[in-house]
């Protein structure tokens, strides 16, 4: 499809501006020339109606939520309620400037204050900050704020351990944060190894951050010992909230010891993933880590019946960002919430555990499952079985758009000998059973394809806007504008 | 419930093909100790209607700002919105899907944030463009440990007229890697270049200049970039005014290295301070150390131009702990926003949207002093933002401003305790206003 420089004619225009009532003033009598461009900028030129038809083609060439099934493991695609949207777009939120005074704000406050309130019940901790912008910056902040945590106590600790089924993310931040980190091996029920923990659970090391049900869709079982060994050693629990989907009303991170979680309110908590984001990696800790968190954080004075912004004080690791939050985001959140009370929010987990393993159970004698036993909200499957044919798990993921699904997640989570060519399956709980069975039958007519007709397979996807892409030339041709794609043709 | 098709029927029948007798049996491995006992405590499901009343409600503690015009801006910029991008933002096809890893099934997401790095790249005369870091801030901040990465030198110099979040935002991503930072004093109301040439040697990675600064001046950046250039340091410019770039010299031209920019004034609402977007442009030859998400063109097996999320090997899901940076989600619906917004300016709209708002600014200025009650407190070049002292009483002014609806100007102290800014006001002036609402403000502010 044509890019919009190319639909430019000069001349053209789309945009609406209020009559320039300073016609005799010239730019240079107030700017020396020096610090001016010499020509305008070239952008495109088009007209309104071009602009329209142009972002209404390319729409159609995405495949979002409203579609269809979005299977992607630890990224939960669950629907996004449209109430959320018109309750984040009333313009008394939209329009506040982040620097009026507190007495503008008092309504933005209380949301921030009272969705607070809300995150620290369903996860049993003392206090959030709504800060973070996503769930790495979450993760990074969390990670900075257990460092300052043991900084103040004068304790050195430099390492942090991580299991290899942890997003990328994790070790990521960990290093971001200036930490060592430290892998620890799955055993083969797919959870954390407790010997490896203890052998690397030490008064140098900060602690372990974990998802529950890990990335493998398993609840780790063993989060008893493993919160006394961590603890034991004086460090501290991390919660990776990717997951939290098969936990609401069900079992709480703070409660089974967790001193730090991040949510990603973009996942769990139904705001849109928008291709990307912007999403809100929210993150809670228990009343010992209150002092470390990002300043500020919102409180209330009893006596004057008012929201303010409270400095964290002192030790706190200082911003992470400009501003206070992703508010629209928030917004979104807290709605969902509220539109569900304690039984939805049980049904929203209950459902979407019932769905994964029915998943599970449905496809597991033409997938090898990395583990077979229940799930959580996800379920990890493998394309292993048919390497001999000649087909990739990619193959089987890119035939499954040809059905009309998006693919689940594949190749990770990745370790072996139990995880690898991974199929991982989430089907949240706003999917009802007929599309489900829809697609365990695509998926099982693609293991007999995978069998008898593998071209079908390699050949996939055709019913796309566009074939498989060359990623290589990519990176060897890097063409990163249109102005590289003009040189090139050049 | 209405966001959960399935039946309590069709529920248990699933859990029969699953082979089990209740959902409990599915979570057996949840160890009872850490089972939550009862039910959250939390208020009953809301009706919609409920819903609207409940929040709405709180909405409703806000100032009706929709109906308030900002003199302030400090980072967050109120312009036009164009109906036509609000509109085409509604389709779901852009804000239901995830990130774009499939690109079969995203080219409307891969393309649109191809055709955004091609503006950016012509706003700013930079050969690379990350499209989306999540604010100005930690952009800044990405952009410090990049050049950390590529000097491996110990020692950055900040601009004292950084915004104020931003620079909190560096020392908070810099504090855990035992990095020198030196804080650049400003002179009538810019960097003190003299100070930088002090400051800068051998062992500097970078030096982080916001221009249009804090205070809203133009930073002699050319300059700069010699002094930086001069040490082998790399030259970061910060804007966070973003519609200043449609007017002013781009940061290419004039030796930067690094660019951050917030996109926030190219239609994305105030929003209380978030979710906007940054982003992070640079040179090529340093691709294989820029943070985050870049989207490049390619062909598929059918030889058709297509694109796809590329140089990937520096992303965290792929090298985990020698990532580039952990950042996976980031701002992307704004980006495609403020796509739509830069297609709908285009060329000419950009460039008279950003002169109004020079204009709109300036004449302002000029007829604030005329009244006697104000005073010039620094000369200084400036794009839509001025700071300027006020003879009277600052908390007077607040409410005049409001009982007239118009949010008032950002008193500095807050920020700048300095003597000589107690009684200085950071205006910032943009297309949202007319002229007679300009004369208004004077008149008010005469009395």
């Amino acid at each position: 499809m044509k890019l919009i420089f190319e639909k430019s004619v000069p001349g053209r225009d789309g945009y609406s501006l209020p009559e320039d009532q300073f016609p005799k003033m010239n730019i240079k009598d107030f700017l020396p020339e020096k610090y001016l461009t010499k020509d305008k900028k070239n952008l495109s030129e088009v007209s309104e109606v071009d602009v329209i038809r142009h972002f209404t083609k390319l729409s159609k060439f995405n495949y979002g939520v409203d579609d269809g099934l979005y299977p992607l493991g630890s990224c939960t695609m669950k629907y996004n309620p449209r109430i959320n949207e018109k309750m984040a777009s009333l313009t008394n939120f939209t329009y506040a400037h982040p620097f009026s005074s507190p007495d503008m704000v008092q309504g933005s406050l209380e949301l921030m204050y009272r969705l607070d309130q809300l995150l620290c019940e369903i996860n049993g901790m003392n206090q959030f900050t709504m800060a973070p912008a996503s769930g790495a910056h979450g993760e990074l902040t969390g990670i900075l704020v257990m460092r300052k945590f043991f900084l103040d106590r004068g304790e050195k600790r430099h390492k942090v351990l991580i299991p290899d089924s942890a997003h990328g993310t994790n070790p990521a931040s960990a290093a971001m944060g200036g930490f060592e980190v430290v892998e620890i091996k799955s055993n083969e029920r797919g959870t954390v190894d407790l010997e490896s923990l203890s052998q690397a659970m030490d008064n140098e090391t900060v602690g372990l951050m974990l998802t529950n049900p890990n990335t493998v869709g398993l609840f780790d079982e063993g989060i008893v010992e493993i919160e006394k060994i961590v603890h034991g050693k004086g460090g501290l629990l991390y919660y990776d909230g990717a997951n939290l989907n098969a936990s609401l009303g069900i079992n709480r991170p703070g409660d089974a010891g967790f001193d730090v979680v991040h949510l990603n309110l973009h996942k769990t908590f139904s705001t849109p993933h928008g291709g990307g984001g912007p999403g809100a990696g929210v993150i809670g800790v228990k009343s010992k880590l209150i002092p470390y968190l990002p300043t500020p954080i919102v409180s209330f004075d009893e006596n004057l019946k008012k929201y303010f912004f409270k400095d964290v004080g002192p030790k706190s690791i200082g911003m992470v960002r400009s501003f206070w939050g992703n508010f629209a985001v928030l917004v979104k959140a807290f709605t969902w919430i509220l539109s569900l009370g304690p039984d939805g929010l049980y049904q929203c987990s209950k459902t979407s555990i019932i769905n994964a393993n029915y998943v599970l159970a449905k496809l597991k004698e033409y997938y090898k499952p990395a583990y077979d036993r229940y799930c959580g909200h996800e379920c990890t499957l493998t394309g292993r079985e048919y390497k001999k044919y000649g087909i990739k798990t990619l193959d089987i993921a890119k035939r499954l758009m040809d059905y009309g699904f998006h693919p689940p997640t594949i190749y990770f989570p990745h370790f072996e000998p139990y995880a690898d060519e991974t199929i991982m399956i989430e089907p949240p709980e706003s999917e009802g059973k007929e599309i489900l069975d829809d697609f365990i039958k695509a998926m099982i007519a693609i293991s007999k394809e995978a069998k008898e007709n593998p071209d079908l397979l390699k050949s996939a996807p055709q019913r796309t806007p566009i074939g498989r892409t060359d990623d290589v030339l990519a990176v060897k041709r890097p063409i990163l504008t249109y102005d590289d794609e003009l040189k090139f043709k050049d | 419930m209405r966001y959960i098709p399935s039946t309590e029927e069709q529920l248990k029948e699933m859990l029969r093909e699953i082979g089990v007798s209740s959902f409990e049996e599915l979570i057996d491995s949840i160890p009872k100790e850490v089972r939550l006992k009862g039910k959250l405590d939390l208020p009953a499901a809301l009706s919609e209607q409920e819903l609207e009343e409940e929040i709405g409600g709180i909405a409703q503690k806000n100032a009706d700002f929709y109906n308030l015009k900002p003199l302030i801006g400090a980072g967050a910029y109120r312009h036009l919105v164009p109906e036509a991008e609000r509109a085409l933002l509604q389709r779901e096809e852009f804000w239901t899907c995830y990130t774009p890893y499939q690109p079969e099934l995203s080219q409307g997401t891969l393309q649109s944030i191809f055709e955004f790095q091609s503006y950016i790249s012509r706003l700013t005369k930079m050969e690379v463009v990350v499209p989306s870091i999540f604010d100005c801030a930690s952009a800044a901040a990405e952009g410090v440990l990049m050049s950390l990465r590529l000097t491996h030198r110990r020692k950055i110099i900040v601009s004292s007229l950084l915004h104020p979040h931003f620079k909190e935002a560096i020392r908070t991503y810099i504090e855990p890697h035992d990095i020198k930072i030196v804080e650049i004093p400003f002179h009538e109301g810019m960097t003190d270049i003299e100070k930088i040439k002090q400051a800068v040697d051998e062992d500097t990675s970078a030096i982080l200049i916001q221009s249009p600064n804090f205070f809203g001046s133009i930073e002699n950046i050319t300059e700069i970039s010699e002094l930086a250039h001069q040490k082998k340091a790399m030259l970061i410019q910060v804007i966070a005014e973003g519609m200043s770039l449609a007017l002013l010299k781009s940061p290419g031209e004039m030796g930067v290295d690094i660019v951050v920019g917030s996109t926030q004034s190219f239609g994305l609402d105030l929003n209380f301070g978030g979710p906007y977007n940054a982003f992070l442009a640079t040179k090529k030859e340093f691709i294989r150390q820029i943070p985050g998400r870049i989207i490049g063109e390619t062909v598929d097996r059918q030889g058709r131009r297509v694109f796809v999320m590329t140089f990937r090997a520096r992303e965290q899901d792929i090298r985990r702990e020698k990532a580039t940076s952990n950042m996976c989600t980031n701002h992307n619906l704004n980006v495609i926003a403020s796509n739509i917004y830069l297609s709908l300016m285009g060329t000419e709209g950009l460039y008279q949207c950003a002169l109004l708002n020079t204009k709109n600014a300036h004449y302002l200025e000029e007829q604030l002093l005329k009244t006697g009650n104000f005073e010039k407190i620094y000369q200084y070049p400036y794009f839509n933002e001025f700071l300027i002292g006020y003879r009277g009483d600052i908390e007077n002014l607040n409410m005049t401003l409001l009982e007239h609806k118009f949010i008032p100007p950002l008193a500095i102290q807050s920020f700048y305790p300095d003597k000589e800014l107690e009684n200085a006001l950071l205006f910032a002036v943009t297309e949202v206003f007319t002229k007679d609402e300009l004369d208004k403000i004077v008149r008010i502010l005469s009395k």
